[in-house]
């Protein structure tokens, strides 16, 4: 069974809303993404998505873009991302996942990259640029299936009902809905009509649904709770780590996570 | 040939599922304009009465006569208004915008033409209009900034990446996805996800036809060959796409070769790029092995950008459209030599066209026929012409002019 599954059953189980975190591979250092994912662990995370840093992420919002741009200026290779997860799978369990632009994968080599992603422990890959019509050129979604990753699907308010009914045919472990029209990163308030949308996205979709973006406090959380399966916290605890000097780091995202936790 | 936006392997519609509807309702919305016979007639009547269609095709007698060869024609773009081929496509879009109910056109630019010439049509047709543009842009091409203000619109410095266009691109479309309801994002070349390649080239191939009809009228055949150089490839595929199916029409695209062959010097990307898949569309990029897009360089702006069309690396594949390269220092001889021959002052990009052509000519017979494409005229090329030229009264100028300001201050 997929490590995704496998958690999910045990959220489902405990009756609460499941928590995933984002880090940049490579940022503020590689070392240091090793040692985050496994406080994010530690602390009660039920996911981990590593992106994988790219010149041209065009989902993202300023705080994701720049810890990007950082990555790549310490150098940060491709290569340096399956490390990374190789060397985590032997120390933590839950499931980790990959997100990465289309390119990153196409240029690694599709089945490649799928099958890599696999042997070093990845359980699922998040890849919102590679959109269901291109899967006849690419093949990303069959590979997906070749080597058991879970291919995490990202819709948004815009999605029409057209739309919904097309990804649910693909996506597999959960789907991934943004609160927000836009691009990712922290804001103060949820947008109201999430409740809305989110039963629309039920309608179509029998897999549990996270949501992400502008997910950043302990009420976004205690909002979702009723409506969601997972919540995905991404640029806020970037931004918690651009904000923390380099030996606080741990101590602030550890502290950062049990405050959002205090939830359940 | 043409299914979904591909061309071949090239093209496609790689966006995050948030930009999908929109870029459904457009592609919808295009479609159904092109069949509209008086959305083809108020486009017609808009390049002729605004932007100044037909632009001349011009037979360079001088620069024939110099280099002994092939006769060469040019396609004088720069005679739009905005001075270039950017306008064609921009009142196409504005026009369709309308049509969809849009109130908002955005727009990312590199040198500031493609934002020109939207702030024009947004002021034309009555959008607001917002333009993104790299900082390192901002700082080389000030002029195009202080109009496109003038129009009315607001020019955003983008802050991240290389500063420069391929940022831009990426600042416009994060715009685009927030404000997809009231916003038409103006794509400045045949670049992009589907239809965005395919609609550019359609409002641009009005450049082809034109020629076609100009060129028999003075040769009574066909051209041997067309030149037009290429960023993303607006104004190439403008002159090229009537003349695919015309087998005996040679068809060259020209990049821009910068100072030198070393990864950051140039835009080459039939040389040094591999296929990609960034921004919406797959193509040839240049980019390292982890497919991170590197940097460029060229002496003009708008032929200074990492990607390149889907619909050219298709043709450059099938053999039909060949790729050389002009180096900065080239062009900047071919400006030279088209000013003093034919008082014809190229843009820079432009120039790069004329420099092959100016290779080329010599080596053919005097029957021949060249027709380069001249997309634009070289004004807004001023500041970085007196500086590549060493111009120093220019800069004395430019010196004088401020100390006088800070004197009456």
């Amino acid at each position: 069974m997929n490590k995704i599954d496998k958690r999910l059953q045990k959220t489902k189980k405990e009756k609460r809303l499941g928590l995933m975190t984002h880090v940049v591979v490579g940022y503020p250092s590689l070392a240091k993404t090793f040692d985050i994912v496994k406080i994010m662990e530690k602390n009660g995370v039920d996911f981990v998505e590593l992106q994988i840093p790219f010149s041209d992420p065009l989902a993202d919002g300023t705080t994701i873009m720049k810890a990007c741009e950082s990555a790549l200026k310490n150098g940060t290779k491709v290569k340096d991302a399956f490390d990374v997860v190789e060397k985590l799978s032997g120390e933590v369990k839950i499931p980790l996942l990959f997100m990465a632009y289309y390119n990153t994968v196409f240029k690694y080599g599709t089945e490649k990259f799928c099958k890599g992603a696999s042997a070093v422990g990845i359980a699922g890959l998040i890849v919102p640029d590679m959109p269901i019509e291109e899967e006849q050129c690419e093949h990303f979604d069959k590979y997906c299936r070749k080597y058991n990753l879970k291919n995490i699907k990202v819709l948004s308010p815009s999605s029409t009902d057209e739309r919904l009914e097309k990804n649910e045919k693909v996506a597999s472990g959960f789907v991934y809905f943004t609160a927000r029209q836009g691009i990712t990163g922290a804001k103060d308030t949820l947008d109201p009509k999430i409740q809305i949308y989110l039963k629309k996205v039920k309608k179509y979709f029998s897999i549990p649904v996270a949501v992400g973006f502008g997910i950043s406090k302990r009420e976004h959380m205690r909002a979702l709770q009723q409506h969601a399966d997972i919540a995905v916290v991404g640029s806020a605890i970037i931004e918690v780590i651009n904000k923390s000097k380099d030996q606080d780091i741990e101590k602030n995202v550890r502290s950062f996570i049990k405050n959002l936790k205090m939830v359940n | 040939m043409q299914n979904k936006g591909h061309f071949g392997q090239f093209g496609g519609r790689y966006v995050p599922e948030m930009l999908i509807p929109a870029l459904e309702e457009l592609e919808k919305s295009y479609f159904k304009a092109k069949k509209d016979k008086e959305f083809q007639k108020k486009f017609s009547y808009h390049l002729k009465t605004y932007a100044g269609r037909p632009t001349p095709l011009t037979f360079a007698k001088n620069l024939t006569e110099k280099l002994g060869g092939a006769k060469i024609y040019l396609k004088n773009e720069g005679l739009n208004l905005t001075g270039a081929h950017k306008i064609t496509h921009c009142i196409g879009q504005a026009l369709l915008a309308k049509r969809m109910g849009k109130t908002r056109l955005i727009a990312e630019t590199g040198a500031g033409q493609h934002g020109l010439a939207t702030a024009t049509v947004a002021a034309k047709f009555g959008f607001s209009c917002t333009i993104y543009m790299g900082e390192v842009d901002i700082v080389r091409q000030r002029p195009n900034v202080f109009l496109m203000e003038q129009l009315g619109a607001k020019v955003i410095p983008v802050s991240f990446g290389n500063k420069t266009l391929k940022d831009a691109v990426n600042a416009a479309l994060k715009d685009w996805i927030e404000n997809v309801d009231t916003t038409h994002y103006l794509l400045g070349s045949v670049v992009g996800p589907h239809p965005y390649p395919t609609m550019t080239r359609d409002f641009q191939s009005v450049v082809g036809r034109e020629v076609k009809r100009q060129i028999k009228n003075e040769t009574g055949k066909l051209p041997d060959y067309i030149i037009a150089c290429v960023g993303g490839g607006s104004n190439a595929m403008g002159i090229f796409t009537e003349f695919i199916k015309e087998k005996n029409v040679e068809l060259i695209g020209v990049e821009a070769g910068g100072k030198g062959k070393a990864v950051g010097e140039n835009a080459i990307r039939f040389n040094g790029g591999s296929i990609g898949v960034v921004e919406g569309y797959k193509s040839y990029f240049l980019q390292d092995s982890d497919g991170q897009i590197q940097k460029t360089h060229s002496i003009s702006a708008g032929l200074d950008y990492a990607g390149i069309g889907p619909e050219l690396a298709y043709l450059k594949e099938k053999g039909r459209v060949k790729f050389t390269s002009a180096t900065d220092a080239e062009a900047l001889g071919a400006f030279d030599i088209l000013a003093k021959t034919e008082g014809i002052i190229p843009a820079l990009e432009s120039s790069h066209a004329v420099a092959e052509a100016i290779k080329l000519a010599p080596k053919l017979k005097k029957s021949d026929v060249i027709v380069v494409n001249l997309s634009g005229r070289g004004d807004k090329d001023l500041f970085i012409l007196a500086k590549a030229l060493g111009d120093d009264k220019f800069m004395d100028f430019l010196k004088s002019y401020i100390n006088d300001d800070e004197q009456n201050r």
